[in-house]
């Protein structure tokens, strides 16, 4: 029954039938057989495909490929946001008969990822998208000024805004009420001295809630992250507007931004993820977050065992709109025929039918004749006459001082790879890809965070222990590249071990970002630890001890199920890896950190 | 060995050919009954036959104001007749709905059958520049004011040594408003007793924003918002309106009034604090209906565009409520049928055709329900189901104060320069 479920956006998606003609009933009874067994085979790569835990970007199509050959295809690439209703009216639009003109069958390949994401591959040319809508004209407005810079004109043409929802600071009821929601209006500034304050909720009555703990996703990945750094940025300099390069660059504005971020838990490049994992996990996993409006109305679905409902705060000092603005890719792979057809989807996407259904997914529409009535309540954690007010959007190079003076004072962090070298990681060169993978996660960490390397195959040999990058960048990438692979597979003991470690090096550093990446390819097959042991051991750790255990299922014969109970049980993600995704899945689980 | 037993269906045998009858009766039951889920808003109709979707109308206040258009595209309307001839009419968007409305009635009449109109939606400038241009798919230049006229006829000359136009006309008006929430248009008046240019740039001025203007920090600082005055007629006329507000006269705007440094410091704090140029009068309200108060406090619009967007903001953020600069300026919405080298006398002729069909009593009382006036004087504004009755609690008036003249193309020439400057400054 599960992958039946499973299918079914499958099966909507395949191209227009409307335009078959009527047929003979044996014929139809062909047709039809020939559609189940379609439907079957689709279960079957639906079952076996990297889907759910991939990672954004890797299997965000929100359809399968056309099967008429003459149909017009359209790639969309668009901010994971919005993913589910993408999908669903997407699927709708491609079973709708749709056609230009000149009367082609138009046919959209919808892709979600991450917004800095999308610009980038466009921008470099990687994925040759037709029309894109990032979560924000933020991102728009980057790559128009990149693009301009290299061939004196634009990324992506005019705009239209698909969907609203103003970012918002999800906070738990009891707790935004501890510090005066409901009573006086609170903001950035009440948010961001809490996450300033050593004693955390004792300095608000609750020393039961322990620390002040804040998520907020990577600011270059991610819309909402970069608002929160932007935010950060203009409460540091006591603005409202007008925020400059001397503003940033101000020792105190570092200060500030050091000790806000000192509160975050970790980061990520999925706003979606953020909420997900604050409503499943609790506020003992984080006090608050910043977010989309649209995910504190979601936090009510009955999907979500809440302890207590989560609100959304709109900052006083304002916020800033997820405008989800859509255009037209300006690239020589885009032609006039394209231009056409994407006016089409677009035009589908903005009328009544489509606009209405986004509000049932908790965005505001942008179809101005609809009222904002139910889930933009109170019941629903929103208010649908906020926010008053908004923050500017400063010039793009001040932009960039900011995402640079964010790097310089992020949280640093402490990462330890485990990775199976297994005798079964010598097929289909699976190692040597895992390893390029892996040299993605040791480059892409800042210069003052450490890293740790436990290769294991049914013995745990530690490779490395709390490297400095600052120093030993070319070392440890070094030491990643001198493995090779023979043995078993002690993954629970190598997984417990790294986990033991980690929670020392919390102890020591509590400052720190701490975390354990897992690869592997198959299961367990040399361990005396127990899984069930395995898991009560990482999963009963007290929140503040919390350390977050992402794993990778790396190649067909990995057990997802068990890397998925491993992942789940921390607050982390599981992730499906291949050869050929590996170094994008490294690449975003670098977000985290 | 010997075994001799014929083979049975397993288990999973029996689920798999059950699956597949159920797959077959499914399959022709989707074929034969089920219809494909519906292309809802018109969908599965070929795109650029939205003349069908056009020719539905609607009466104002009960439809909604149409999507910006997403530039290059344009509608046709008419010309079933094979040997039609074919115009294009570059027209600023304010008037979109209605003309498009106009173009489908006028495709049903004797004359229509032989013209095919080809809407192409241009900011009034761009339409002008379009033709300086030499762009040959446009044969009428149908702005949202006579404004740039004087500077686009002075190019043309230079160019061309002849005039532009073999005919114009008006075809409807509006005048310049300002659009407030309601709640910040009282505490605003409370506070300056009036809104003009003038008290505007006081509000913009206040540091602390709305704390100083209303006790009200929570409504952050005072936000503005008017189009981009090189390429949408509407922020051009702000700028004209702020430059006689600021010298107190409603005609004869000379250089020497706008080039005085008094007035050019003043537009440059006005201007610097302005937000949201957009090249869209009906973006620019729009937006403000979608973010509300949180993106714009006020913005200076055209009181169609006001008009059309009066009760969608209703159940949104609240009420609006529309003011009149005291020296105002029509809106004329001209149509100039052109004379360019690319322009036959057929197509002079058609344009005409359209133009005296866009004249008519029924076609020139729909603009009304579109929130213009009529440019027929025949035809009455004030009557049971018009905007201006009903929509009087919003603050819509029929008489306005005064009317400004407009100045001529030297001096809206370097408005626009000055404004550059000040915008450059940012």
């Amino acid at each position: 029954m599960r992958s039946t479920g499973r299918c079914r956006p499958r099966v909507e998606n395949l191209p227009p039938r409307r335009s078959l003609p009527a047929a003979p009933a044996l014929a139809l009874a062909a047709l039809a057989a020939l559609m189940a067994l379609a439907a079957i085979t689709a279960c079957g790569r639906g079952a076996s495909s990297p889907g759910a835990g991939a990672p954004a970007g890797g299997d965000g199509g929100a359809a399968s490929r056309p099967r008429n050959p003459d149909a017009l295809q359209l790639l969309f690439t668009y901010g994971s946001e919005k993913e589910d209703w993408i999908k669903e009216v997407t699927a709708r639009f491609n079973d709708g008969g749709f056609k230009t003109a000149a009367g082609k069958p138009i046919y959209v390949e919808a892709v979600a990822e991450g917004s800095g994401e999308s610009i980038d591959e466009l921008l470099s040319g990687s994925r040759k998208a037709h029309l894109t809508s990032p979560a924000s004209a933020a991102f728009i407005k980057l790559g128009n000024a990149e693009s301009r810079t290299h061939t004196g004109k634009d990324l992506i043409g005019p705009t239209q805004n698909l969907v609203l929802s103003p970012v918002v600071i999800a906070m738990w009821k009891p707790m935004a009420e501890a510090i005066g929601w409901g009573t006086r209006p609170v903001g950035w500034s009440d948010i961001l001295s809490l996450a300033r304050e050593p004693r955390g909720w004792a300095a608000h009555g609750h020393p039961e809630w322990g620390p002040f703990k804040l998520g907020h996703t990577h600011p270059e990945y991610s819309n909402s992250g970069l608002i929160s750094l932007l935010a950060e940025t203009y409460a540091a300099a006591g603005k409202l507007t007008g925020l400059g390069l001397a503003d940033v660059e101000r020792p105190q504005t570092a200060a500030y931004v050091s000790g806000i971020e000192s509160a975050i838990v970790h980061y990520g490049s999925s706003t979606g993820f953020f909420g997900k994992k604050m409503f499943e996990k609790g506020p003992g996993y984080l006090s608050a977050a910043v977010l989309y409006e649209s995910l504190v109305i979601e936090s009510t679905s009955p999907k979500y065992q809440l302890p207590f409902p989560v609100v959304a705060i709109y900052p006083k000092e304002g916020t800033f709109w997820s405008d989800h603005p859509v255009g037209v890719v300006e690239r020589e792979w885009v032609t006039p025929e394209h231009r056409e057809a994407a006016k089409v989807y677009i035009d589908y996407l903005l009328a009544r039918p489509q606009q209405e259904r986004a509000m049932q997914f908790g965005f505001r529409p942008s179809a101005v004749e609809l009222p904002l009535t139910a889930p933009f309540d109170a019941a629903h954690g929103v208010d649908p006459k906020q926010p008053q007010t908004t923050l500017e959007v400063p010039p793009v190079e001040v932009i960039d001082a900011v995402r640079k003076l964010w790097h310089q004072n992020k949280k640093r962090s402490q990462i330890t790879l485990v990775l199976d070298i297994s005798g079964s990681m010598n097929d289909e060169h699976k190692l040597e890809n895992a390893k390029a993978g892996a040299e993605q996660l040791i480059t892409q960490l800042d210069a003052d965070d450490t890293f740790s390397f436990l290769p294991f195959n049914n013995r745990l040999d530690w490779a490395a222990q709390g490297v400095a990058l600052r120093d030993a960048r070319d070392k440890a990438l070094a030491t990643l590249r001198g493995v090779f692979a023979s043995g078993g597979t002690a993954l629970y003991e190598a997984v417990a071990e790294a986990y033991d470690y980690q929670r020392r090096l919390a102890a020591r550093e509590p400052g720190k970002i701490s975390a354990v990446v897992v690869l592997t390819d198959g299961e367990d097959t040399d361990s005396t630890l127990k899984l069930r042991d395995l898991l009560a051991k990482i999963g009963g750790g007290s929140e503040s001890q919390n350390i977050p255990v992402f794993t990778i299922g790396y190649g067909r014969d990995a057990n997802r199920q068990v890397l998925e109970q491993i992942a789940a049980a921390t607050g982390a993600r599981f992730y499906v890896g291949t050869p050929e995704n590996i170094r994008s899945v490294f690449r975003e689980i670098s977000t985290f950190f | 060995m010997t075994d001799s037993q014929p083979p049975k269906l397993t288990a999973l045998g029996k689920i798999v050919i059950l699956l597949f009858v159920a797959g077959c009766v499914y399959g022709a039951w989707v074929l034969l009954v089920k219809k494909p889920a519906g292309a809802p808003g018109g969908g599965g109709q070929a795109a650029g036959s939205g003349a069908a979707g056009a020719a539905a109308g609607s009466p104002a206040g009960s439809g909604s104001p149409a999507a910006p258009a997403n530039g290059g595209g344009f509608l046709g309307f008419g010309g079933g007749d094979g040997n039609a001839v074919e115009i294009g009419i570059a027209y600023g968007t304010e008037k979109e709905r209605w003309l498009q409305w106009a173009a489908a009635r006028f495709a049903e009449t004797a004359d229509g059958k032989h013209v095919k109109v080809n809407l192409i939606p241009m900011g009034s400038l761009e339409g002008a520049q379009a033709v300086l241009a030499g762009d040959t798919r446009i044969h009428v230049w149908s702005p949202a004011s006579s404004l740039y006229k004087d500077v686009f006829v002075q190019e043309w000359q230079l160019k061309h040594n002849a005039s532009p136009f073999k005919r114009e006309e008006n075809l409807a008006l509006s005048p310049m408003v300002f659009v407030m929430w309601k709640e910040r248009y009282d505490a605003f008046i409370a506070k300056y007793h009036e809104v003009t240019f003038k008290t505007l740039g006081q509000a913009l001025a206040e540091g602390s924003g709305w704390e100083a203007i209303a006790g009200k920090p929570e409504w952050g600082l005072f936000k503005l918002g008017h189009t981009h005055p090189n390429e949408s007629n509407s922020g051009l006329a702000t700028l004209v309106l702020m430059a006689y507000d600021f010298r107190g006269k409603t005609r004869g705007l000379a250089l020497a009034d706008i080039l005085d440094p008094g007035f050019s410091s003043w537009e440059q704090s006005f201007e610097r604090a302005v937000s949201g140029l957009t090249n869209s009068t009906g973006n620019l309200m729009r937006d403000m209906v979608l973010r509300g108060p949180s993106a714009f406090d006020a913005v200076v619009v055209y009181e169609s565009v006001a008009i059309d967007y009066l009760k969608n903001a209703e159940g949104r953020w609240g009420e609006l409520r529309v003011d009149y600069p005291k020296r105002n300026l029509w809106n004329e919405n001209p149509y100039y049928i052109l004379d360019t080298p690319w322009s036959s006398r057929e197509q002079r002729e058609a344009a005409g055709k359209f133009l005296d069909f866009l004249l008519t009593e029924p076609i020139q009382r729909q603009s009304l329900a579109h929130g213009f006036r009529p440019g027929n004087p025949a035809v009455p504004v004030r009557f049971a189901g018009s905007p201006f009755v009903d929509y009087q609690r919003f603050g819509l008036r029929v008489d306005l104060g005064t009317v400004c003249e407009p100045p001529p193309a030297e001096v809206i020439n370097n408005l626009l320069a000055g404004w550059e400057r000040a915008h450059a400054s940012r």
